[in-house]
């Protein structure tokens, strides 16, 4: 028993002595100085051995010194936000006035961003000139995606159309991509002067980048812009949405599980009961009617992310329009069917090695009938892609990539008189590969390659990329970029005649950037040229034309934008303006001359206002274009006179009847200004040897909009504020 | 037995010895917190949750330091940067601790922060994943006063900002503050504050005229 206890007491007293001891003898002291590249001291920087609890913060000069009862070598490390945790392993004897200068992080949010072309929508952009939010709350977008992008600079008034155009491109220059995957038809088929929408509801987006140029080599096949929607990676909450509409109503769930969500959203449109009550200048036989449901299912694992998005939809309506050649009108009818699905993967397979990769299938089926021509068409097509991307370090991240895509596009014509079956299968296969590097805070780059080959065409292209961007203040900076795009002839050429190349473009831009305290501005010079374009020698595109590469042209501007939402409390507003001189010879075009969707200004004023007091936002938009030009026969010349100008301001206001019920109102056109799209001629003179004329209005000037919404979650304070 | 006994002492003192330092760390950085030094506060959290890599608490006051320096923040860079780095910690802590109903109220009151900060800019986005986390949490631990609390103040603000009568969440808000005279900390170092701040509260709200 005894010598047991000895021993032990021993050994406490071993165990104590030895605490001491080290506490007394073993202590080193370790102390230096801090600084930033200039040389200023960083104030509170963490500085410590790893692994340890000695360390200590720098004080107002820099300094800073504690002591450790480490002994060898050790790890020092420091680390203060917005630098590079810096490490240095050294024995712990030679850690005496070290001096220190910790480098940028260049991951940090000051950092340079590449911006010339591109613009962001999103919260976790760094500069966001668009909020996901905007989309819906736009007076004069209606819930469209593609209306609220209408408002930046860069795209022009079509009106009667609809779509994107941008920068003195056409509509079919711009593609659409979900999650990085290629959307085939984004656009619900409508007809002569009626706008379309994009088919996609804004509900299940939260990220959206509109580029107007210069775009990076991951995306081909689109001369002018790319539009890159995301959906949402993981749903807030479980909840369900109601909405009661003047035109329609829909319907929305969105269920969570530990690792997974599943958001669906149906909506039915029928106009029959407005044009009821506010008739428009067509003769409508069978009113527009619309039905879509679209679902999004998203799963997580430990180190990837799987979303599944499908997206059904349907539309039909029966119209005769006025049409100067023709006594009874024009009789035309629509039954449109579309199907979407695209699934994509994003995960980390370690060593920084990031994997994204997914593919997209559509078919789209048109039933069409033209006084007494009916054209059946279908399209399929899909899309594969896979795209692999390293981070080398903070500065240099490379991406490769490699994607095919495959339509089958079949036509059938028929009437009276003739009977036609023809179509065309169309594949491309496209690697990439881009570089980023980041030489500091205030100098970054980006190059990129891309190579195609069309299995029609039997033809490769390579197109080169490139773009720096350089901080030039706190809060600015200029960017520059060049790009070479190419696009195959679209579908309604492609269908007739395959014997053709890709048609070009190549983008020169110039930006500048300055962006603080919730103040954008931005400017933009491009110069853009077109070459291998279409052209052809009838009226329309047919058998029995003859088609050829021989277009050109050039598209140049400036596009300015200014966003505040800092001047004037609870007041957001934006400015755009655009200018464009444009000239192309393509199509049946006899000269080179500016096309019809290439008008010189276009302005937007958009602005949106908080009223506590009143529970409301209330939003104004004013849409104005000047003239578009349009061919008058009855003088020599083509394209060479122009309509007058384009006016439109909208109205809207959303109230809060409490927190889960929203009443909406919006008009469109609010001051009825009289737009005319363009001229249709007589195809014969008369008497006089004067050819006739009719005015292309819209449909009607004004359109008006009442909507009730209502959401049911389980913590009772989710709205449907964001969905307006 | 009696050597038992010792060597049960010994094993004690040896393992008192190792959590020292721990103890030591954690409570001069409570220390320098409520003496106003939250930057070396934040930092010597910092260098303790560099060292315990599997304790949850270190990289959450780190967190909780820089969420509440941010609030009364005007400047955006410099709330953007704490914002960012209370994140980062937070996601540490969350996958040494899953489903921690203290986590979450602090992953609320982050956003929180965002929204004190510009309620027009991040109110819409951030509204709902606060109302979210505070449900969750409320799932986990009802019975936790921070959770309580966290949830009753935002319900309130949010009845406040659409203009109806928050009378109602007055029993609510007098219960949850009770809770914090009652509640039990998991373990030493577990959160324990926010009381005074409920009682304040409360007093703010709900007196009587």
């Amino acid at each position: 028993m005894k010598p047991a206890k000895k021993t032990t007491i021993t050994f406490l007293l071993f165990l104590l002595l030895s605490t001491f001891s080290f506490g007394v003898y073993a202590q080193s002291e370790i102390s230096g100085t801090v600084l930033q590249k200039n040389g200023t001291p960083v104030l509170g920087a963490n500085v410590y051995l790893d692994g340890t609890y000695d360390g200590a913060s720098t004080d107002a000069n820099g300094k800073f010194s504690f002591t450790t009862e480490e002994t060898g070598v050790q790890t020092l490390v420091i680390s203060y936000v917005t630098y590079e945790t810096f490490m240095m392993a050294a024995d712990v004897s030679q850690l005496k006035n070290v001096s220190i200068t910790l480098k940028e992080d260049v991951n940090s949010l000051d950092t340079v961003v590449i911006s010339a072309g591109t613009f962001e929508a999103g919260d976790n952009s760094k500069v966001s000139v668009l909020k996901p939010l905007d989309v819906v709350t736009t007076a004069s977008a209606l819930g469209d995606f593609v209306g609220a992008l209408q408002t930046l600079p860069g795209t022009t008034t079509v009106a009667e159309d609809g779509r994107l155009f941008v920068r003195g491109g056409d509509a079919g220059e711009t593609q659409i991509f979900i999650d990085g995957i290629r959307v085939f038809t984004p656009y619900t088929p409508t007809t002569n002067n009626i706008p379309t929408r994009g088919r996609y509801s804004p509900f299940l987006f939260d990220g959206i980048t509109f580029s107007t140029g210069g775009y990076s080599a991951e995306y081909g096949q689109a001369l002018s812009s790319v539009l890159l929607l995301n959906t949402i990676d993981e749903p807030d909450q479980e909840k369900t949405d109601i909405g009661a509409m003047s035109v329609g109503a829909s319907l929305g769930n969105t269920q969570k599980w530990e690792k997974s969500s599943l958001s669906f959203n149906g909506t039915y449109i029928n106009l029959a009961p407005y044009i009821a009550a506010f008739p428009d200048r067509n003769d409508w036989e069978k009113p527009f009617e619309g039905y879509a449901g679209e679902t999004v299912f998203r799963r997580k694992f430990d180190k990837g992310l799987l979303k599944w998005y499908a997206a059904f939809d349907g539309t039909n309506f029966e119209l005769t329009q006025e049409d100067i050649n023709l006594e009874d009108g024009l009789n035309f009818k629509l039954n449109n069917n579309n199907f979407y699905t695209n699934a994509s993967y994003s995960g980390d397979l370690g060593e920084s090695w990031k994997i994204r990769g997914g593919g997209s299938f559509t078919y789209s089926k048109n039933d069409i009938g033209i006084i007494d021509s009916d054209i059946d068409n279908t399209e399929k097509s899909f899309h594969l892609k896979l795209k692999l991307r390293k981070r080398f370090s903070n500065r240099f991240k490379l991406s490769v990539g490699a994607e095919q895509f495959f339509t089958d596009f079949d036509e059938d014509f028929q009437n009276p008189f003739a009977q036609a079956n023809y179509g065309f299968n169309n594949d491309i296969s496209a690697v990439f590969a881009e570089g980023d590097i980041i030489f500091s805070k205030k100098f970054a780059m980006k190059l990129g390659v891309r190579g195609e080959y069309s299995a029609l065409f039997d033809d490769a292209t390579i197109s080169p990329r490139a773009s720096i961007a350089y901080k030039t203040g706190k809060s600015s900076q200029i960017s520059l970029a060049y790009g070479d795009f190419y696009q195959q002839p679209f579908n309604d050429i492609l269908k007739f005649q395959q014997d053709l190349e890709s048609q070009k473009t190549q983008h020169y831009i110039l930006n500048y950037q300055y962006s603080a305290k919730n103040r954008i501005f931005r400017a933009e010079a491009y110069r853009k040229e077109y070459s291998s374009l279409i052209t052809y020698d009838t009226q329309d595109p047919t058998f029995d034309s003859n088609y050829g590469n021989g277009g050109d042209g050039y598209a140049q501007g400036i596009d300015v934008f200014w966003r505040d939402n800092n001047s004037i409390k609870n007041v957001d507003y934006w400015i755009s303006y655009s200018f464009l001189d444009s000239e192309r010879k393509f199509n049946n075009y006899p000269e080179r001359t500016r096309p019809p969707f290439a008008n010189t200004h276009n302005l937007s004023v958009v602005a949106k206002w908080f009223i506590s007091d009143w529970k409301s936002q209330i939003g104004f938009s004013h849409q104005y274009g000047s003239g578009r030009s349009y061919t008058n026969p009855n003088i020599p010349g083509f394209l060479q006179e122009q309509t007058r100008d384009y006016n439109s301001t909208s109205v809207n206001w959303a109230y809060l009847i409490s927190q889960q019920k929203i009443l909406y109102f919006s008009v469109n056109n609010v001051f009825g200004f009289n737009n005319i799209n363009g001229y249709q001629y007589a195809s014969t003179a008369d008497v006089n040897g004067n050819f006739n004329r009719r005015a292309l209005l819209p449909a009607a000037d004004q359109f008006f909009f009442v909507g009730f919404f209502m959401t049911i979650s389980e913590d009772g304070t989710d709205n449907q504020l964001d969905n307006l | 037995m009696k050597k038992l006994l010792l060597i049960t002492v010994a094993l004690l003192s040896i393992n008192a010895f190792g959590q020292g330092k721990y103890e030591k760390g954690m409570m001069k950085a409570f220390d320098l917190w409520k003496n106003g030094k939250s930057s070396e506060a934040s930092n010597l959290f910092e260098r303790i949750a560099q060292a315990e890599q599997d304790n949850w608490l270190p990289p959450f006051y780190v967190a909780q330091v820089n969420i509440f320096n941010s609030f009364n923040e005007k400047d955006e860079e410099v709330l953007t940067a704490q914002l960012k780095k209370a994140q980062d910690f937070l996601n540490d802590a969350k996958a040494i601790s899953k489903d921690n109903p203290e986590i979450l109220v602090a992953q609320a009151q982050l956003y929180t922060a965002w929204v004190a900060f510009d309620g027009q800019r991040f109110g819409m986005t951030y509204a709902p994943k606060i109302a979210q986390l505070y449900e969750e949490a409320y799932k986990l631990e009802p019975g936790n006063p921070r959770v309580a609390f966290g949830k009753v103040e935002w319900d309130l603000g949010t009845a406040r900002f659409f203009g109806q009568d928050t009378s109602t969440f007055c029993e609510d808000l007098a219960s949850a503050v009770a809770l914090f005279e009652t509640y039990e900390p998991k373990g030493e170092f577990h959160p324990r504050g926010g009381g005074d701040y409920a009682k304040q509260s409360l007093e703010q709200n709900c007196k009587k005229e």
